[in-house]
């Protein structure tokens, strides 16, 4: 009796399972149809390649505004070289939703699954899919690793460890203390929250602190460990300085709205780290184009793809400069007047905030 | 091939720690949280070690030390201040996320990529074709073992007959004028080493410490002990432990299995908690033999 109810139960299990499974790859499975198709139509364009389509694996290491848009446009830009979902390409995206171990498995799920190549969206995503994919030789194509160099993906001279390449979203860490320099002239500390599990966030701090006294000033710093740690961080850090920094930390920025509020009673302004932040309520931002950076890396992939070069021949990109982004609504609610010379330059200026 | 060597290779890893979790959950009847947090420690022990020239090997014994002691915190938590089980485990799997942090040097990520680790060396470069390629699930097996063999003989000694009196009839032990409290305590230290070596050993594997990894450890570890004792004790006289080895390694079939049907991760911890639930029930039985 216990022996059938159990595997009643089992077989209950595994049903729901594959249920559960089946719609989650119905999307897949469509564009891998519709890519055999595209393959069998030799009218496609020039781009039209020897393989017919690829299949590869997106690994995202976290469900973050920046990353989301990487991946967006890494599509983009393989789309420009010619790949596109569901005609030739068949794409497998999994998101490790912040968890190490899951990582590593979605990289070898990958490999089990034959992908052509391995896109990774994120630090510890990017090592995972390296870790897994060095022994097959599958390979990995990176984007937002802050520091390829200090994660070991990458030599001091910028050129891989293996069949490993991408594009590094280093933060224009000087552009922005100058433009906050130019927005507050009379402001002496800035605050900056990160949370201490995100080892991109510790090494941009780090050169904050370094460039900070060159703008004349002071970097108070705060970390946090998880999200609930965010609101007592952020009472206690508007009380110490003159305006708060966001780095592209996780944590910190899925809790925007608590720094905002809190910076926002004591009438202090907090700039951002990218369009999504300015969007939100930051007063402004030299930030990163993300879909540009992934677009970067999507072509990256196409080479690698097309076998017009190797991961392991190509050193990793860093996208050169960020632009201005700015939020004339945030600057009237808290008086202060955005620089015309930096209004007349901005990529772009919102004048609403979105919630 | 390489999708079975994938799951056996992980199976193995995290067998280690499984075996920790069947010390404190079926053994002690003691649901201990801290594993979450020991299997990072010996990840940033073992990284943070390679990374000052220890020699990897050598990690792995330290890593086990770590976690003994992280384990017998959580122990004098429960027995000497009166704790209950699952909060003291809490308590203790809290507070290594600050330390597991400060051995790293507050750095979450940590890549040994380029160090010498069991997996890699020169040693391992230096086999031959047939055998260098399966020389990581050799040594796991290798690992694996051993741990095995020594948990079976500890098992036999008196401390281990004790040990297993105390999950099953703690007046017998107060009877027989020993202290049920302190072989409480070894037994979370044997446990949380364990976690701690298997942390070790996945972080020398796969290249690089997270302090991410740990997430979970506990419920793929109860799941893994479940599914074997439950499971493969079906099929005539098999030792726990190997139960316990074998479970861990269809659990991660299992999750292979998943994956490749197209399972989206999204979903992966809901079928996880379901899988789980369901053994649970199924083995409602194990009440019976605790209460």
């Amino acid at each position: 009796m216990k022996k059938r109810t159990f595997a009643a139960l089992l077989l209950g299990a595994l049903t729901a399972a594959s249920l559960i499974g089946c719609s989650g790859s119905n999307s897949s499975q469509s564009a891998e149809s519709a890519a055999t198709a595209a393959g069998e139509e030799t009218d496609n364009s020039a781009e039209q390649t020897a393989g017919g389509s690829y299949t590869i694996g997106i690994s995202q290491f976290a469900v973050h505004g920046s990353l989301d848009n990487c991946r967006e446009g890494f599509l983009e830009g393989l789309a420009e070289e010619g790949i596109e979902e569901g005609k030739n390409l068949t794409v497998l995206y999994e998101n490790a939703n912040g968890d190490g171990a899951v990582s590593s498995q979605i990289a070898s799920g990958f490999i089990s699954q034959k992908a052509d190549l391995i896109c990774a969206i994120a630090t510890p995503a990017a090592q995972s899919a390296y870790s897994a994919a060095r022994k097959e030789n599958i390979p990995v194509i990176y984007t937002a690793v802050t520091d390829p160099v200090s994660a070991e993906l990458a030599n001091e001279d910028k050129t891989p460890v293996g069949e490993i390449t991408g594009t590094s979203d280093r933060l224009p860490v000087t552009e922005q203390l100058a433009m906050i320099r130019e927005i507050l002239p009379d402001a002496k500390k800035i605050g900056i929250m990160y949370s201490t599990s995100e080892v991109n966030s510790l090494s941009t701090l780090e050169e904050y602190k370094e460039a900070a006294a060159e703008y004349g000033f002071e970097i108070v710093e705060s970390g946090v460990s998880t999200a609930a740690d965010v609101p007592l961080a952020a009472d206690q850090l508007v009380e110490k300085v003159d305006c708060i920094n966001n780095l592209t930390d996780n944590t910190v920025v899925s809790a925007l709205q608590v720094v905002l509020d809190a910076a926002g009673k004591k009438g202090i302004p907090v700039f951002g780290s990218e369009i999504e932040q300015v969007k939100n309520g930051c007063l402004a931002s030299v930030g990163l184009d993300y879909v540009e950076l992934g677009k970067q890396t999507g072509r990256m992939a196409a080479k690698v793809l097309k076998g017009e070069a190797k991961a392991s021949e190509m050193s990793f990109e860093i996208i050169e400069g960020g632009s201005f982004y700015g939020n004339s609504k945030v600057a009237e609610n808290l008086g202060i007047t955005l620089p015309e010379d930096l209004v007349s330059d901005a990529a772009e200026m919102f004048d609403e905030i979105s919630e | 091939m390489s999708i079975i060597l994938g799951v056996i290779n992980e199976g193995l890893i995290y067998a280690l720690m499984a075996l920790g979790v069947y010390i404190t959950y079926s053994i002690l009847d003691f649901p201990d949280l801290s594993v979450d947090s020991t299997f990072p420690l010996g990840a940033a022990v073992a990284a943070t070690m390679i990374l000052a020239g220890v020699p990897p090997f050598l990690t792995l014994f330290i890593a086990f030390a770590a976690g003994a002691l992280a384990g017998t915190a959580t122990g004098l938590i429960h027995v000497k201040l009166k704790v209950r089980d699952l909060l003291s485990g809490i308590i203790v799997m809290t507070a290594l996320y600050s330390i597991n942090l400060s051995i790293t040097d507050n750095k979450a990520n940590l890549p040994i990529f380029s160090q010498e680790t069991i997996f890699e060396n020169a040693f391992i470069d230096g086999l031959a074709k047939p055998l260098s390629e399966y020389s990581t699930v050799i040594i796991l097996l290798l690992i694996v073992l051993v741990v095995k063999i020594l948990l079976d003989l500890y098992m036999k000694t008196r401390s281990g007959y004790l040990l297993r009196a105390v999950g099953d009839n703690e007046t017998l032990v107060t009877s027989l004028a020993k202290d049920k409290g302190s072989v409480k305590i070894l037994g979370l230290a044997l446990a949380n080493g364990l976690a701690a070596l298997s942390g070790a050993v996945y972080c020398q594997q796969k290249g690089f410490f997270e302090i991410s990894i740990g997430t979970g450890t506990i419920v793929m570890g109860l799941a893994s002990v479940i599914i074997g004792t439950k499971v493969f004790s079906r099929f005539g006289k098999i030792k726990a432990t190997t139960a316990v080895i074998l479970g861990t390694i269809v659990y991660k079939a299992c999750i292979s299995a998943a994956m490749a049907m197209g399972l989206k991760t999204l979903y992966m911890k809901l079928i996880t908690s379901l899988f789980f639930l369901i053994i649970l029930v199924v083995s409602e039985n194990r009440k019976k033999k605790v209460r």
